[in-house]
C-alpha cells in the first residue's frame, strides 16, 4: 500500500518536473536574462539612490534589496561604480554625471 | 477523467480568458464639460516659487491636519518597507507653494526617482516637436522611428503611441511577474541596450488602435522618435527648452545603452520642480506668455484614449484612466465603470508612477499636488488622499 502511495508520488514529482522544465525552455529567452534581474536592478537602483538622490549607503540598500538575497556588493565611490552579485551573475551600474545619472554596462 | 469532459471544462475556461473587444462606441468628445485647463492666476514662478501660507491660500488648517496624518504616519521599521510611506507633498495653489513637507529625509532640493510619472514629459516632447512642425501626432511613428518600418507596424500612428494602444505585445507588471515582464527584460536585461528597439521588436499582437493596456515600451519608442527627430538639438529641447524655460533646476534623466533618455521610468526630480511641470499644463502648455505645447494639445492629452473603450478590462485597469501618457478621472457609464477618483473634481488630472509617485493637476480648484513616495505594499488609496485633499479648501474661498 506505502509503495503504492510512494510510486504515485514520485510519479507527480516527476510529471510536474517535466511539465516544469517544458515550461521554461519554451520560455527560454526569459528563463536564460531571469537570473540577471537581481544584479542589474540592485546595482542600477543602488547607483541611482546613491548618486543621484544622494541617498546614505543604508538607505539605497533599503531601497534597491529584492526578495532573492544578493551575494556580493562594491560601491566605488571614486570611480562612480555599484558592482552587484546575485544569482551568480554579476553586473555594474556607473554614474555618468548630474544629467544622465546611472547606466548599466552593456548586456551581453 | 474522458479528453471529451475535460475539453468541455477547459472550453469556457478558456472563452472566459481570452478578451474580446468590445463593440466600439460611438466617437464622442471624452472630456467633461467642466473641464478647463486653464488656470485662475497667470504669474508664474521665477527662479524660486513664491511661498504663501496656507490661511491666505483658503486652506483650512485643522483639515489639513488630517491630510498630514495619512501621508505622513508610518508603519514599522524602515527595513520592512511596510504602509504608507511619502517622502515629498507639495501644494500649489494660485501660483505659490502654500504647503510643503519632507519625509524620510527628502528636503526641498533633493531629487526623487519619478517612475512612470516620467511619461509624462514623454507627451511634453511629442507635443514640443508638434509645435515645432515637425510631426502630426497622426503620422505614422515609423515616418520617424526606423525600427517600426515593417508591414503591421508601420501602421502605428504616434497617436497608438501616445495612447498606448500600439497594438505590440506587451507584459507590464514589475514584482508580480519578474520571469515575463516586458518592461523588466527591457529595463534591467535583454532590452537595456537600446530600449526603444527592444519595444518595437515585439510582435503585433493587435491591430493598432483597437486595444489598451498599459506598455512601457511605449514611452520609450516615443521619445528615441523624437530624439531622432532633433538629433543633436534633443538634449537641448530637453534640457534647455523645456527644463531650463520651466526652471526645473534639480532634474536628471537617466538613459539607456544607446543614449536615449529612458522616457517610461528614469526621470529624478524634486517636488517643487515636479509642480512647476503640472503648471505648465496647468496652464495649458504656456509659459509665461510663451506657448510651449499647440493648443488644444492638453486637451487632446486628457483625452480617453479611444481604444480604452473597446477593450476588456480587468478592475486593475478600471483605476487610472488614460488619456496620452497622463490619466483622467473619467468613467465609462456604459459600462458601469465610476471615474477612478470619485472624491476629486471631474477636471483631475495626473502623471502618476510605481510606488506612489504622482502629480495631480486640479483645474477647477486651481491646485497642482505633488507626492514622491517609496509605497511598497499597495496600501495607499489614491481616492482616499485626493478626497482628503479636496477637503482641506474651505467652501468660500
Amino acid at each position: 500500500m506505502i509503495k503504492k502511495v510512494l510510486k504515485r508520488f514520485f510519479q507527480a514529482v516527476g510529471l510536474i518536473l517535466v511539465l516544469v522544465s517544458i515550461y521554461l525552455l519554451v520560455n527560454f529567452k526569459h528563463t536564460a536574462a531571469f537570473p540577471r534581474i537581481i544584479s542589474a536592478f540592485y546595482s542600477k537602483e543602488f547607483c541611482s539612490c546613491f548618486f543621484v538622490t544622494e541617498g546614505t549607503v543604508d538607505e539605497c540598500h533599503n531601497f534597491a534589496r529584492q526578495w532573492v538575497p544578493i551575494q556580493s556588493f562594491n560601491l566605488d565611490q571614486e570611480k562612480r561604480a555599484v558592482t552587484v552579485k546575485g544569482m551568480f551573475v554579476t553586473t555594474t551600474a556607473r554614474y555618468t554625471g548630474d544629467r544622465y545619472g546611472c547606466v548599466l554596462d552593456p548586456w551581453q | 477523467m474522458k479528453p471529451a469532459a475535460c475539453a468541455l471544462l477547459v472550453a469556457p475556461l478558456l472563452w472566459a480568458c481570452s478578451k474580446k473587444p468590445l463593440i466600439p462606441a460611438q466617437v464622442r468628445e471624452a472630456l467633461p464639460a467642466t473641464f478647463e485647463a486653464t488656470a485662475k492666476t497667470n504669474s508664474y514662478p521665477g527662479a524660486e516659487w513664491p511661498e504663501l501660507s496656507p490661511e491666505k491660500a483658503g486652506i483650512n488648517r485643522e483639515k489639513l491636519k488630517n491630510l498630514e496624518q495619512y501621508l505622513f504616519t508610518t508603519t514599522g521599521k524602515e527595513t520592512e518597507r511596510k504602509g504608507i510611506r511619502t517622502d515629498v507633498f507639495v501644494l500649489v495653489r494660485g501660483g505659490n507653494v502654500v504647503y510643503e513637507r519632507y519625509g524620510r529625509d527628502f528636503h526641498k532640493n533633493r531629487k526623487h526617482l519619478a517612475w512612470s510619472v516620467t511619461k509624462s514629459f514623454v507627451n511634453t516632447f511629442v507635443g514640443m516637436a508638434a509645435l515645432d512642425n515637425k510631426l502630426k501626432v497622426e503620422e505614422p511613428a515609423a515616418k520617424y522611428f526606423q525600427p517600426l518600418a515593417q508591414p503591421g507596424k508601420d501602421q502605428i500612428q504616434i497617436d497608438h503611441l501616445l495612447r498606448m494602444s500600439s497594438g505590440l505585445y506587451w507584459s507590464e507588471g514589475y514584482e508580480a511577474s519578474p520571469l515575463k515582464s516586458s518592461v523588466v527584460a527591457m529595463l534591467y536585461t535583454r532590452g537595456r541596450s537600446d530600449m526603444a528597439s527592444f519595444a518595437a521588436a515585439q510582435d503585433v499582437a493587435h491591430p493598432p488602435g483597437t486595444h489598451w493596456y498599459y506598455s512601457s515600451g511605449t514611452s520609450n519608442m516615443l521619445t528615441a522618435m523624437v530624439k531622432n527627430i532633433y538629433g543633436s538639438q534633443f538634449e537641448d529641447l530637453v534640457f534647455n527648452r523645456l527644463f531650463k524655460t520651466i526652471g526645473m533646476r534639480f532634474t536628471t534623466f537617466e538613459r539607456d545603452g544607446a543614449g536615449t533618455p529612458v522616457g517610461s521610468s528614469y526621470l529624478y526630480t524634486t517636488g517643487r520642480d515636479l509642480a512647476r511641470f503640472g503648471y505648465l499644463y496647468l496652464h495649458d502648455g504656456v509659459w509665461q506668455g510663451k506657448r510651449i505645447l499647440p493648443e488644444k494639445w492638453v486637451r487632446y492629452t486628457t483625452t480617453m484614449a479611444p481604444a480604452y473603450y473597446t477593450t476588456q478590462l480587468n478592475e486593475e485597469d478600471y483605476k487610472d484612466n488614460p488619456g496620452a501618457q497622463w490619466y483622467i478621472n473619467q468613467g465609462i457609464p456604459e459600462r458601469n465603470q465610476k471615474p477612478p477618483w470619485p472624491d476629486a473634481p471631474a477636471d483631475t488630472f495626473a502623471a502618476l508612477g510605481h510606488w506612489g509617485q504622482s502629480l495631480y493637476v486640479i483645474p477647477s480648484l486651481d491646485i497642482i499636488a505633488v507626492r514622491l513616495a517609496d509605497d511598497r505594499d499597495g496600501s495607499f488609496d489614491k481616492n482616499k488622499y485626493l478626497g482628503l485633499l479636496k477637503n482641506i479648501l474651505e467652501k468660500t474661498p
